[in-house]
């Protein structure tokens, strides 16, 4: 018997179709994975799902019954609670307050019992063993995979059927997302059913039963798990054969030294690091979340303070802000964590973006050299092959992967050899995915140095030439060739003895 | 150009209402469009459209100066004791005066910039500072009257054209030139946008937000100066009209509140429009009290009209043209 199950669903944005007859069906107790690459119709499905948006066409039964929320709350109340891929957290209320938000227990005067919303809280963690955050923290204090583990607590607190997860691994490292894998098997042997919806590969094969593949607002399969093979799923996602979405690793690094740091610390995150990047060289960056990787990005873009030696191609560097990092083709430029907050003009053209880092280059005595400008941005919105109707379209209307391209663009742009990646495929569809990494590649190739920090251990061993495994801050391993592998990134991530 | 206008359709809107309101007043004051009016408008317009030159920069670098009243109150008393009413001194007064109105700025930039203090109590409280300072300098006395060149620059004429409707014109058209063609222009929007992801891109965010705070205690000073001119003496309190006047003209003239849009092509309709409104009201028969009340519903509107929000609810109400829907 299906518990979820819709047909015919249509829903326009003017002339885009977001979704064209599109068909899903789950039943209690499984895990379903929904799979497609950015803009196949998933954000606009499980937003009709939460009440965000109402479909123009097509019906939804839920346990057999008609189901067209309102909005959010009415969802809820029939049992759906959503946890959406933008966060939204509230960062000035505490851990507790935020999962039990408008539901606060009360006491006889009406007046919130936090002692009962502490009770709770504990209870809720014990019962699905959440890692460890305490409940009374503010949010603002706890980092982006922190704040997704919240996400999902306030989910769980309203004792949800049906469970929607939206890309809510892409902000976690790997241990926890072991855990709300862990969680999601949990859930479906409760009963419930969850829609697990990832960009990762390796984790849908981890839980999924079933899957259900959307490619242009159409539902064009849907599989038993055991059944498909992972090109079957590829090819049904982008509608053509991947011919592979890592690309080949021809090495290509020299004996130059691009970055020498030695003994580089900033904070109490990061006591202390000692590495050499080479020219043409992908370092990976791995390690548990909050070990420092973002603390080592910041300090060599000059965003915090850092102390030790740094030298760059050989010269002493003293970084102490971006705009020492990006001088010229002996700088170093940072493709950031937050796409929204650091790194995109959200309300700005994408040519404003893409030349924003260079504007000096392109003004003489101060006055913007306005065709060499148009220039420019022609030639990176062709060679990263950005989807733009105009290089005039504002950059919030971008698809995720297009503006993680309008940022690689910028820093392009810089001419800086020495590219810092954090994540920079987090949230993206595997298509651009590909792209990204044989960008890097090439960029490789042609003498750039590159640090990448992903958060998918697959990534890593696959793109990068080395890993540099951080734990407490502190190189724990530098892995490469044979012993390069994602257990033993996991290792030298845990534990003494890998390192 | 055709871009130009397709992207700042609330300067367009700007110009069209206060195109509106003229015509408006002239039926109920037929008087409004006589040569000498319209040249009294320009001159009272310009007053605004000055102050308003160096606020445009602050409100599109996403601050706001609330130190002009005093700035421009300090500026008129210096001036006009410094000259003594005569005309030689000028020279260096003049620069002089200029410069200290960019130092005000660079202490209220420094402030926000450097030391992270919110725009509204940091310029507040130079505001309220200079104003202590000033009061008790002068001790509340009478100061000489304006030089004559000075009057000359604020209510003398060339030919048909009143003189500081000219310096106006010019200094529109650096403050335009500025904006649209200068790296520094595109720094103020970027860091009016998002200061974080303009640092992050390696724009100097906080020289560049200092900038548009000197900017503006220069063009405040330089409205006191010609203030004084045009009132023929400097006398304390003169400036307050000027708090309201200078945000609202930007706010009208399209630019966000919060920062990263608007141009200074919209403040200038901005000050005619506020000045064309105070001439509207007296024809209808209505007091400077109902003019103030005007004021405030016209700024309350033209935010509003400006704000996601009213776009948000004009795409509810209306959802029949959803093609401006941004796609999930």
């Amino acid at each position: 018997m299906e518990l979820l199950s819709a047909g015919g669903l249509s829903k326009r944005f003017g002339g885009i179709v977001a979704l064209n007859e599109a068909s899903f069906s789950a039943t209690a107790g499984e895990v379903h994975a929904l799979l497609g690459e950015n803009g196949a119709g998933k954000s606009t499905f499980i937003q009709i799902l939460a009440g965000v948006l109402r479909a123009d066409q097509g019906r939804i039964l839920l346990d057999g019954a008609d189901y067209a929320p309102r909005d959010p709350d009415a969802a809820a109340r029939r049992g759906i609670v959503t946890v959406f891929q933008e966060l939204s957290s509230i960062p000035d209320l505490s851990v507790e307050g935020n999962i039990w938000f408008r539901r606060e227990p009360r006491t006889v005067l009406r007046t919130v019992s936090w002692r009962e919303v502490r009770r709770r809280t504990e209870a809720l963690f014990d019962r699905y063993r959440f890692p460890a955050i305490h409940p009374g923290q503010d949010l603002r204090r706890l980092g982006l995979a922190e704040r997704q583990i919240v996400e999902i607590a306030k989910a769980l607190a309203q004792e949800p059927r049906i469970l929607v997860l939206d890309e809510a691994t892409s902000a976690l490292a790997a241990r926890e997302t072991e855990w709300l894998l862990d969680l999601t098997r949990r859930l479906a042997g409760e009963g419930r059913l969850v829609v697990f919806i990832s960009h990762r590969m390796g984790e849908v094969r981890a839980v999924a039963d079933r899957l259900t593949i959307f490619r242009g607002g159409r539902t064009v399969a849907a599989h038993v798990a055991g059944n498909v093979t992972d090109d079957e799923i590829v090819t049904e996602m982008i509608g053509r054969r991947l011919e592979r979405l890592y690309p080949q690793r021809v090495a290509h690094a020299t004996d130059r030294i691009a970055v020498e740091a030695r003994g580089l610390s900033s904070g109490p995150r990061l006591p202390g690091v000692t590495f050499d990047m080479k020219e043409g060289e992908v370092l990976g960056v791995g390690g548990l979340q909050g070990h420092g990787q973002r603390e080592l990005f910041q300090a060599l873009f000059g965003v915090s303070r850092s102390q030790g030696e740094m030298r760059l191609w050989g010269r002493p560097a003293a970084i102490s802000s971006p705009r020492d990092a990006l001088v010229g083709r002996d700088g170093i430029a940072l493709v950031p964590e937050d796409r929204r907050g650091q790194g995109l003009l959200l309300s700005k053209s994408v040519r404003e973006n893409l030349t924003l880092a260079v504007i000096r280059r392109m003004s003489r005595r101060g006055v913007l050299l306005r065709d060499a400008e148009a220039a420019l941005v022609k030639e990176m919105v062709d060679f990263l092959h950005i989807k733009v109707s105009t290089p005039e379209q504002q950059a919030d209307t971008l698809s995720g992967g297009n503006q993680q391209k309008v940022i690689f663009g910028k820093m392009l742009l810089t001419e800086a050899r020495v590219l810092l990646l954090y994540d920079p495929t987090r949230g993206v569809d595997v298509g651009t995915k590909s792209e990204i990494f044989q960008l890097m590649r090439d960029l490789a190739a042609k003498g750039y140095a590159i640090l990448f920090y992903s958060s998918d251990l697959q990534e890593l061993v696959n793109v990068a030439d080395r890993v540099m495994v951080l734990r407490e801050g502190r190189v724990a391993a530098m892995l490469e060739g044979e012993d390069l592998s994602e257990g033993a990134i996991l290792r030298a991530a845990l534990f003494d003895e890998a390192a | 150009m055709r871009a130009f206008l397709a992207r700042n359709r609330l300067i367009v809107l700007a110009y069209v209402g206060m195109l509106v309101l003229l015509m408006v007043t002239t039926f109920f004051s037929p008087g409004f469009l006589s040569e000498s009016n319209l040249r009294s408008s320009l001159v009272l317009a310009a007053f605004i459209g000055i102050v308003a030159l160096g606020q445009t920069f602050v409100i599109i670098g996403g601050g706001i100066d609330l130190s002009v009243p005093w700035v421009l109150n300090c500026a008129a008393i210096l001036m006009a004791i410094f000259c003594g009413g005569q005309d030689l001194p000028l020279l260096w007064v003049g620069p002089l005066i200029l410069a200290a109105g960019a130092l005000i700025g660079l202490v209220n930039g420094v402030g926000v910039a450097l030391f992270g203090v919110p725009a509204i109590i940091m310029t507040l409280a130079t505001n309220v500072i200079l104003q202590g300072l000033i009061v008790i300098y002068t001790g509340g006395l009478p100061t000489p009257p304006a030089p004559e060149m000075i009057r000359y620059l604020s209510v003398g004429r060339i030919g048909p054209v009143p003189v500081i409707g000219i310096l106006w014109a010019v200094l529109a058209l650096v403050a335009s030139l500025l904006l649209s063609k200068t790296a520094f222009g595109r720094y103020v929007y970027a860091v009016g946008s998002s200061a974080t992801v303009a640092a992050f891109s390696g724009v100097p965010a906080a020289r560049t937000t200092i900038v548009t705070y000197m900017l503006s205690g220069t063009t405040a000073a330089l409205a006191g100066m010609l203030l004084t001119g045009y009132s023929g003496q400097a006398y304390l309190g003169m400036g307050e009209p000027y708090l309201f006047t200078s945000i609202a003209a930007v706010a009208i003239g399209g630019a966000s509140i919060l920062g990263g849009s608007g141009h200074y092509l919209g403040t200038i309709a901005g000050a005619l429009v506020l000045t064309v409104l105070a001439g509207l009201l007296p024809a209808l028969g209505l007091s400077t009290g109902a003019l103030m009340v005007v004021y405030g519903v016209v700024i309350l509107v033209t935010v509003t009209i400006g704000s996601d929000a009213f776009a948000g609810l004009l795409r509810f109400a209306m959802p029949a043209r959803p093609d401006r829907e941004k796609r999930p």
